[in-house]
């Protein structure tokens, strides 16, 4: 392999590295938009990931998983803003208890579902176009394609700029007619939706496998995107290609022998997760949240 | 503290174990087990035998000390997710210091001060950056699981198995408080680590402090506390209680006395963590309790996989529910309203 | 009765849920086409009479009757679509968001899904601004925009809403004079439109100035109403101060000593960047209570976070027995002999989630009696000293291990007093020490200032409560802008003078 046929495979891989990632960032902003915290995504790509596995296998077609992802990703999203939004809960633990869920359902589920410890190999797959620089996913453009539609409604349409108002100002948007609890509840199920669409990715699509530690920290990462992004979703598309960039180097690097004998494969892996502190670390106080973000709202 | 404050947090968290309990349960049924015989098997495990209750025990001392991590961070108004790496490191310093002194003091030193030592960037990160903690810690757990297995293959490698770090020397061992069993002193220290962070919060000015802007920071503020300062200290000294249940875990429990493949035996502590002080309600005195019921389950897992033939991570769903079920604010309330209608 | 009100609220009872009545069975009647003035004193019950008929707040008691048809508001859009917007004072704007987004917000036209019509909303808000001949740009967040202009696009986020009747929350304390001049002109052209208006303030100049009638409340009881023909600025100060059940305070006269604090030139800057002391001098001497009157938000909360350590001074000097402390941290200000009760009970001076002892060594709790060897503390002295304070300050409390949450705001601010004044202080600066406090926590609050000043402490008080600062102060400034409009004797002047100066008359 040459030098540009390199740099080339590797975009190549950024791209299919960033479809879960991007997927979860703008579902995550559009939740803290309308003022909602979620850390529990790392838990839900996880979840689904291995629902989307059984759905599909199930279903007999990979599609079929993805949807079933995207469902699971709905009901814990309705869990999160049951909690966060109707009962006025903090939103952190919610998410923490989510996450600890998932390592517990996931690591039980493969082997109560499949008998194998750990690690199912998935049995159907995701039809791709298969180039000389790696598989294609449809998913890909999907994503595109669901960040932009995801952009445009929220700030072009009614229904974004409620959305907007009340992660902003709930008093504002409540003076007006606005039923801040509804707007916040359905952002934060859409934002948990995607990450659910994006589980299933991992491991219908891209992977090809359930694991227990699937996510890998990618539902963090996508929040640390999301910051980066400034809560926008076209950028946390570039911010997602980068992200995911480094995630795919990563995982190539551990594989290819020649540049293991040159660095240790564990601190190249540790790249994605240190490259994420260092961005986050500067460029906050650049961005600014939503003015609600995180805090319940009651009426006086 | 008197009873009335005391009572509720309890039942809210007794509410929750029943809901863990239940769905567990129903999860059990739905996937083709018998929910009585896996929750026998469970309790057999645990607590059937010297042996299960001393199994309990000791699968309890990590995870207490990894609640308190969590438990000092979220009373200074942090939440440190991070004891996870901070483990991993806890226990490759104590295997690190007793190779070179073949003392259990130096072990615990060791823990003790890596586990500070990596609670350093996520406070300072916090501090002086803003970077929120749960992103910057979850990301270090990462960078710590990644170093440590560099470490673990290969500085610390046992030259005869070389998936494996050397083992503690056996005059650097935790000695078993009771013989042909897991249980050794390690236990009492995570007591005493216990006793001390409940001193430290609530018997010592700077835990008031950290309390304080926990609570209220401008409050603190006008106080003359210094709230950047608290957050620092809560982060060092969870910091360490994280790398004593490193430390504790690899000088104290047999048979192996060493981080085995894949860190296998530190895995999931930090984690496990969270969940039990949560339901200890962040107190160090309820993690004491929680400790003990988390590694309840845990030492019942292998016999119900055994026995019922569940798979042992059964618990950690279990767990996860137990988790969910404290986020819901306001429990006792709730099953008190549900239960109580017909009253008055 | 020439002719029916438009909106008629009668024998309105608010109580809020820790007990406080703010209203005590008010009428309030409001006629169609006219500038009606809502005058009374920082807690007078003025915002919470005009927060009920906007929906915000449900009263206790009482009825709405909107044109002779009751009402009952479930919500502030409820009160909306009956043709009832409120500004208010603290506008709810987004920020983040230019000023047409603001306005149309809720009402945006089309399906929630199709796109937003921007070109329409905005010829539509054209003809509004066109008609009441005022700009405002429309694209430009609002953060951006200074507060004058953030107020017109409140106002333009009402009438596009065809409001029949706008209640305006004290407009004018956020606006510069030229400001209030253009909003006048704004008023009246509304007027002659038809709309009605409620002009809630406490500035008796700009009441004389714009209203046709007005109403007059005071500690949450109705005083009554003028035509505004009829008033001269002098009766209404008399109305809006009035003649006070005069609390026993005892106040053998006393010679001021050295002084205590001196402050030279200081110059503070709000939170939102803008100058909120202008250059203040003055000084506070041993044996005297200084008083400082005047109407909430002039600069006094700025003023006094300065001189406490908890905000920056920008320029200037603040002296205490000559050393200079400018600046310096507030533990140290403590161990310097400065004690403060500072204006917001239950987010600064106090921890409402910490027990009674806990709370009653904030700010002490490093001292010597209470911290132990390897940085203990001695509980059992913690105890003993709460136990005393409460003793001696006759605070009710469950117990001193009971949560401080479970105390009533009165002897929550019992507390603030008694700890505060265990430090030892020579300096207490109280800052609205007996707001929202019973009446006899309130008189045992302020014969407790008058027995420090006789024990030649120098104090430093800051109120709305003008009675309490004419009552206790052996001299007094008005605080108005950020600078004071005079400083007096408080018996060598009246009460309708005091009225002047804080609305910003020099006398």
């Amino acid at each position: 392999m040459n030098a540009l046929d390199m740099v080339i495979f590797n975009l190549m891989g950024a791209l299919t590295a960033m479809v879960p990632l991007v997927l979860t960032s703008v579902g995550a902003a559009v939740s803290e938009r309308a003022g909602v915290v979620n850390i529990g995504y790392e838990g839900i790509l996880l979840m689904s990931a291995f629902f989307g596995a059984i759905f599909a296998e199930m279903g007999g077609n990979a599609w079929i998983g993805m949807l079933g992802g995207a469902f699971i990703g709905m009901l814990f999203g309705m869990l999160h803003g049951a909690i966060t939004v109707y009962l006025k809960g903090d939103h952190i633990i919610p998410g923490i208890g989510i996450n600890l869920l998932a390592l517990g359902v996931v690591a039980f589920g493969i082997t109560a579902v499949w008998g194998t410890a750990g690690q199912h190999q998935v049995a159907i797959k995701m039809a791709k176009w298969y180039t000389p620089y790696g598989p294609v996913s449809p998913m890909i453009f999907i994503t595109i394609l669901i960040t932009l539609v995801t952009h445009w409604v929220l700030f072009k349409t009614p229904l974004g700029l409620r959305i907007r108002s009340v992660g902003e100002n709930p008093e504002a948007a409540d003076a007006l007619g606005i039923n801040v609890e509804k707007y916040r509840f359905w952002a934060t199920v859409y934002g948990s939706l995607l990450a659910g669409l994006g589980g299933a990715y991992l491991s219908v699509d891209w992977l090809g496998t359930v694991t227990k530690d699937i996510s890998s920290g990618r539902g963090f990462i996508a929040l640390a995107n999301m910051v980066f992004s400034g809560w926008n979703p076209i950028n946390a598309l570039f911010g997602g290609f980068l992200f995911g960039f480094f995630d795919n180097l990563s995982i190539w690097v551990r594989t290819n022998p020649s540049v293991q004998n040159i660095v240790p494969w564990q601190f190249v892996a540790t790249l994605p997760y240190i490259v994420t502190i260092v961005i986050v670390a500067g460029v906050i106080g650049k961005v600014r949240p939503p003015k609600a973000d995180g805090k319940p709202y009651k009426r006086e | 503290m008197n009873g009335k404050n005391f009572l509720k947090p309890f039942m809210e968290s007794i509410i929750a174990v029943t809901i863990g309990v239940l769905v567990g349960a129903i999860v059990l049924a739905f996937s083709g087990y018998s929910p009585l015989e896996a929750y026998k098997a469970l309790l057999d495990g645990a607590l059937g035998s010297k042996y299960g209750i001393a199994l309990t025990l000791s699968s309890a001392t990590p995870i207490m000390l990894t609640g308190l991590t969590f438990a000092i961070s979220a009373r200074t108004g942090i939440f440190n997710i991070g004891a996870e790496g901070t483990v991993y490191f806890g226990a490759i310093a104590a295997i690190a210091f007793t190779a070179a002194f073949a003392n259990p003091l130096m072990g615990l030193l060791g823990g003790i001060l890596f586990g500070a030592a990596w609670s350093l960037p996520a406070a300072f990160l916090k501090v002086y950056r803003g970077v929120h903690e749960v992103i910057s810690t979850i990301m270090l757990n990462w960078i710590a699981f990644f170093g440590a297995l560099y470490i673990v293959l290969g500085p610390l490698a046992n030259p005869n198995d070389p998936n494996k770090t050397i083992s503690v020397p056996e005059s650097a061992r935790l000695g078993l408080i009771l013989k042909e069993t897991d249980l050794s002193w390690g236990f009492v220290i995570a007591v005493i680590a216990a006793l001390l962070s409940y001193y430290l919060l609530w018997h010592t000015v700077l835990g008031y402090g950290m309390r304080a802007s926990g609570y209220n920071e401008r409050a603190s503020k006008y106080g003359g506390i210094n709230p950047k300062l608290a957050i620092i200290w809560s982060f060092v000294i969870g910091g360490i209680m994280s790398g004593l249940a490193g430390a504790v875990e690899v000088m104290g429990r047999p048979p192996s006395y060493a981080i085995s493949q894949g860190m296998a035996n530190i895995h999931g502590y930090g984690f496990d963590g969270i969940g039990v002080s949560l339901v200890g309600r962040n107190h160090p005195l309820g993690i004491i309790l929680s400790g003990i019921f988390f590694g309840m389950l845990k030492a019942g897992a292998t016999s119900m996989q055994i026995e019922a033939g569940v798979p042992l991570e059964m618990v950690k769903v279990v767990q996860g529910i137990i988790v969910v079920a404290v986020a819901v604010p306001g429990l006792w309330d709730l099953v008190k309203n549900l239960f109580g209608r017909g009253r008055q | 009765m020439e002719e029916k009100p438009l909106i008629e609220m009668k024998g309105i009872v608010k109580v809020y849920p820790d007990g406080t009545r703010t209203l005590k069975g008010v009428d309030f009647s409001v006629k169609k086409g006219e500038i009606h003035g809502l005058l009374g004193e920082n807690g007078a019950g003025k915002t919470t009479l005009m927060k009920i008929l906007s929906g915000m707040l449900k009263p206790t008691d009482g009825r709405i009757y909107i044109n002779g048809e009751e009402a009952a508001f479930k919500s502030p859009a409820d009160a909306l679509s009956k043709g009832i917007g409120i500004v208010h004072q603290h506008f709810t704007l987004v920020d983040v968001f230019d000023a047409l987004h603001n306005i149309i917000l809720g009402m945006e036209g089309h399906g929630l899904f199709s796109k937003i019509d921007v070109g329409r909303a905005k010829r539509k808000l054209q003809k509004v601004m066109d008609e009441l001949n005022f700009q405002v740009p429309l694209d430009v967040p609002v953060e951006n925009l200074p507060v004058g202009v953030q107020q017109r696009i409140e106002i333009l986020k009402m009438l596009y809403r065809d409001v029949d009747v706008l209640i305006l929350d004290e407009p004018t304390a956020v606006l510069t004079p030229i400001e209030v001049k253009e909003l006048f002109r704004v008023l009246n052209t509304l007027k002659e439109q038809g709309k009605t208006i409620i002009f809630i303030s406490h500035k008796l100049r700009e009441v004389m100035e714009i209203t046709d009638r007005v109403t007059v409340l005071r500690k949450g009881e109705l005083i009554g109403s003028i035509n505004t023909s009829d008033a001269t600025p002098q009766i209404l100060a008399r109305m809006m101060v009035g003649r006070e059940v005069v609390l026993r305070i005892q106040k053998p006269p006393k010679e001021a000593g050295e002084p205590i604090l001196e402050v030279k030139d200081l110059w503070v800057v709000g939170d939102r960047g803008e100058k909120s002391v202008k250059g203040l001098t003055f000084e506070v001497r041993a044996g005297e209570i200084f008083g400082i009157a005047g109407v909430e938000g002039n600069g006094q909360t700025e003023l006094i976070e300065a001189l406490t350590g908890l905000r920056h001074v920008e320029k200037g000097k603040v002296l205490l027995n000559g050393k200079d402390i400018t600046g310096k941290p507030p533990k140290e200000l403590y161990d310097l002999g400065i004690a403060h009760i500072p204006e917001d009970r239950t987010n600064m001076g106090l921890i409402l989630d910490m027990s009674v002892a806990e709370n009653a060594i904030l700010g002490l709790q490093w001292k010597e009696d209470f911290r132990g060897p390897l940085d203990s503390i001695r509980w059992v002295n913690v105890r003993k000293h709460s136990e005393e304070l409460v003793r001696e300050f006759e605070i009710v409390v469950p117990g001193i291990d009971a949560p401080l949450r479970s105390l009533s705001g009165g002897n929550q601010q019992k507390l603030i007093v008694a700890r505060e004044v265990s430090k030892k202080p020579l300096l207490i600066i109280a800052s609205q020490p007996t707001r929202g406090v019973d009446v006899a926590s309130t008189e045992y609050i302020r014969n407790y200032l008058i027995k420090l000043r006789n024990e030649n402490k120098a104090v430093l008080l800051v109120s709305a409560d003008l009675d309490e600062v004419t009552q206790l102060s052996d001299r007094m400034a008005v605080m108005y802008e950020g600078e004071f409009v005079g400083v007096v004797k408080p018996e060598e002047v009246t009460e309708e003078q005091i009225g002047l100066m804080m609305g910003g008359i020099r006398i």
